[in-house]
């Protein structure tokens, strides 16, 4: 590769800035020189390739006419609407939350915004959610309708709405009883848009990407609490609640989450008639919760141990009741001191979510990605690489996002505190 | 207990007032290490006791149960005038009257010192939230620092996170104060302003015990001076008599190290 070889051209050492810097982090050494040279000539050979894999030689026809499989499965074409109302419903949801929380650190006086003007804070959203927002706009570039783009952009406007509402009811004080009011308010529209949901197509048939997004929210949000209560329980001193909770995380623990997922397709039967038996997307579900509260629990109670001796000491001798003390003192404390912990186990059930795919047959977006290479048009021409690169992809930006979230989280709990 | 002067010391309400703790036989044990021995005190309503002693003497360890943040495993610990037992609503109820100011501060890093303060009154006996923001401002005045409230402790000195504490444990009204060696993690410049607190405190009557190493404060402020070594009470007495007439060899040999 004759690429790499410039940095040594005389051209930088006329320019010392530069030359300087290369020097000192890529050939101070002649071992340096020689990682260096090597790792540059692999990196832009891969480079090359996955450019030219991505733009010239990628067949992504299959991707663009399966979009809507893909996404959300056989999910009815009339009921498109439903999902339309759905997202930009949430979109308004996600504003407010987001809304909410720059308004009340802004009254705590720890927004990390409040030093940044109007550029600052564009370019920093980009930098969080640019990933996202890119993702978003190249799969609408593939649609052929203005559904989804009307979709997106209602969604858009829901959410600088939702801020902007969010940010005027978080700078104000509200009373206890208004609190509890917005805090309702919040929990049900989640919930309020499910049934919505599911009233037009039913949980069973919730398929493609929206499968995978939907079934390892439901996971996160169902497991955490019961995580917490295992965590909990595991360090009472009554031993029947402690045996149990012992019982539960090391018996989940040790079983593979795919063999967990194979015995819930079919071991529900012997439990429950076969009219009644849930569907599989509540057994996955199902099973996410299970398998991923074991782990929660291991994570908290990490964090509950890594609570000073002393703040319990304290609670216990201002004499707040054994259940404030952990309420307020103990388990704030330890669930801050785990978000990245939490959010990493949360990002593995996302991308594990591929896996109900495989053992319970539903088609998820992995599975939805191996269907379309045996369709007519594309059999037969190793369109598989495509399909999985897309797959890939689309777990990545997730992941990756969470992934930086979490990251900054981090950073801004430790200010401000000890 | 080998008291010097029975007819003086023998007993807190010559000292004056009626009896607020009263320690009878107390024992207690770490897995066979035996903590304490047979600890007999009583402790005047307004009376400040200091306990010194060397490490590892019990002093930390004696107060600490009149709390129960450690379990004695003999003998009886009365707080005016309720008995702590096995009951959990005794010791809630002990707990109530009784604060505590600890070494290592322990204040709750993710509330806000107003919070902090009013965190007790709020939660246990329930008083309305700007009932609750009036008292502890006014505690938070009273240790000289209202301007820090809005604050987390991470962000203020230590001896501004003890003066905090102070105000937290007194925010409950309790009837005793324990300190457990409050001034032993501050930097020295930063001591003054701690036992100013407490001598303010000392002043205005309050019921202290206080474990520490300040023998100015001791001299200064002390009703009675209490001298521990391995677990047992050594000697009790005036900081006069304690200072300038020890009798115990246990004693003479103690102050002759530390001053």
């Amino acid at each position: 590769m004759t690429v790499t070889a410039t940095p040594q051209s005389p051209a930088s050492e006329r320019k010392p800035g530069a030359g300087y810097w290369l020097k000192k982090n890529l050939f101070r050494t002649r071992l340096d020189s020689v990682i260096s040279v090597v790792f540059g000539a692999l990196s832009v050979y891969l480079l090359v390739r996955v450019f030219l894999f991505v733009f010239v030689n990628g067949r992504w026809e299959i991707i663009r006419v399966n979009l809507k499989l893909l996404l959300v499965g056989r999910w009815p074409s009339e009921e498109m609407t439903v999902l339309a109302v759905a997202i930009i419903v949430m979109g308004l949801w996600g504003g407010v939350i987001a809304g909410l929380i720059a308004g009340r650190q802004r009254l705590a006086g720890t927004s990390t915004a409040a030093g940044m003007n109007a550029a600052e804070r564009v370019s920093d959203l980009v930098r969080r959610f640019g990933l996202i927002f890119a993702t978003i706009l190249l799969l609408l570039l593939l649609t052929s309708t203005a559904g989804p783009w009307l979709t997106m952009l209602l969604a858009l406007v829901a959410a600088l709405v939702g801020y902007w509402l969010g940010r005027v009811a978080g700078l104000r004080k509200w009373g206890a009883l208004a609190n509890w009011v917005g805090v309702l308010l919040l929990a049900g529209i989640p919930i309020g848009v499910f049934l919505y949901t599911t009233a037009a197509t039913p949980l069973a048939e919730w398929e493609g990407f929206f499968f995978n997004l939907t079934s390892a929210a439901a996971g996160i949000i169902l497991s955490f609490p019961i995580g917490v209560v295992l965590a909990l329980s595991r360090r009472s001193k009554l031993p029947l609640l402690k045996s149990a909770s012992i019982a539960y995380i090391e018996v989940v623990r040790g079983s593979p989450l795919f063999v967990l997922l194979l015995l819930a397709n079919v071991s529900l039967e012997f439990f429950v008639p076969a009219a009644l038996a849930p569907s599989k997307v509540v057994r996955a579900i199902v099973t996410f919760t299970i398998f991923s509260a074991a782990y929660v629990a291991e994570i908290v109670r990490g964090g509950l141990q890594s609570v000073p001796n002393g703040q319990s000491e304290a609670a216990k001798a201002l004499g707040l009741s054994a259940y404030k003390q952990t309420s307020l003192i103990v388990l704030p404390q330890a669930l801050r001191n785990v978000i990245p912990a939490q959010i990493g186990q949360f990002i593995a059930l996302f991308k594990d979510t591929t896996l109900a795919g495989v053992a319970l047959g539903i088609l998820d977006l992995l599975n939805g990605a191996g269907a379309i290479t045996q369709q007519p048009d594309f059999r037969g021409q190793g369109l598989i690489i495509e399909a999985l690169v897309f797959v890939a992809f689309l777990f990545w930006v997730g992941s990756f996002t969470m992934s930086r979230e979490s990251q900054r989280l981090e950073r801004k709990l430790g200010v401000g505190t000890r | 207990m080998t008291d010097t002067n029975p007819e003086v010391f023998a007993d807190a309400t010559a000292v004056g007032g009626d009896v607020m703790i009263e320690l009878i036989g107390v024992d207690k044990f770490f897995g066979s290490f035996q903590a304490l021995r047979d600890i007999n005190l009583k402790i005047a309503r307004q009376e400040v006791v200091v306990v010194i002693g060397p490490s590892g003497s019990g002093k930390s360890t004696a107060i600490r149960c009149i709390n129960r943040l450690e379990e004695h495993d003999a003998g009886r610990i009365i707080v005016d005038g309720i008995e702590l037992s096995e009951d959990v609503k005794n010791i809630q109820e002990i707990r109530r009257e009784t604060g505590m100011v600890f070494q290592q501060f322990n204040l709750f890093p993710h509330l806000s010192v107003i919070d902090n303060v009013t965190l007790a009154p709020r939660q246990v006996r329930r008083m309305p939230k700007g009932e609750a923001e009036d008292w502890g401002m006014e505690l938070l005045t009273r240790v000289k620092i209202p301007e820090q409230a809005s604050k987390y402790p991470g962000q203020l000195s230590g001896g501004q996170q003890q003066r905090v504490a102070i105000a937290r444990s007194l925010a409950m009204k309790p009837k005793v104060m324990l300190f457990d060696e409050p001034t032993s993690a501050l930097d020295p410049e930063m001591i003054g302003e701690v036992l100013d607190s407490m001598k303010d405190l000392a002043k205005e009557g309050m019921t202290m015990i206080v474990v520490t190493h300040e023998m100015g404060f001791a001299r200064e402020v002390a009703d009675r001076v209490v001298f521990m070594a391995d677990g047992q009470i050594v000697e009790v007495g005036t900081p006069e008599h304690f200072f300038y007439d020890p009798q115990e060899d246990r004693t003479k040999l103690f102050l002759s190290q530390i001053l």
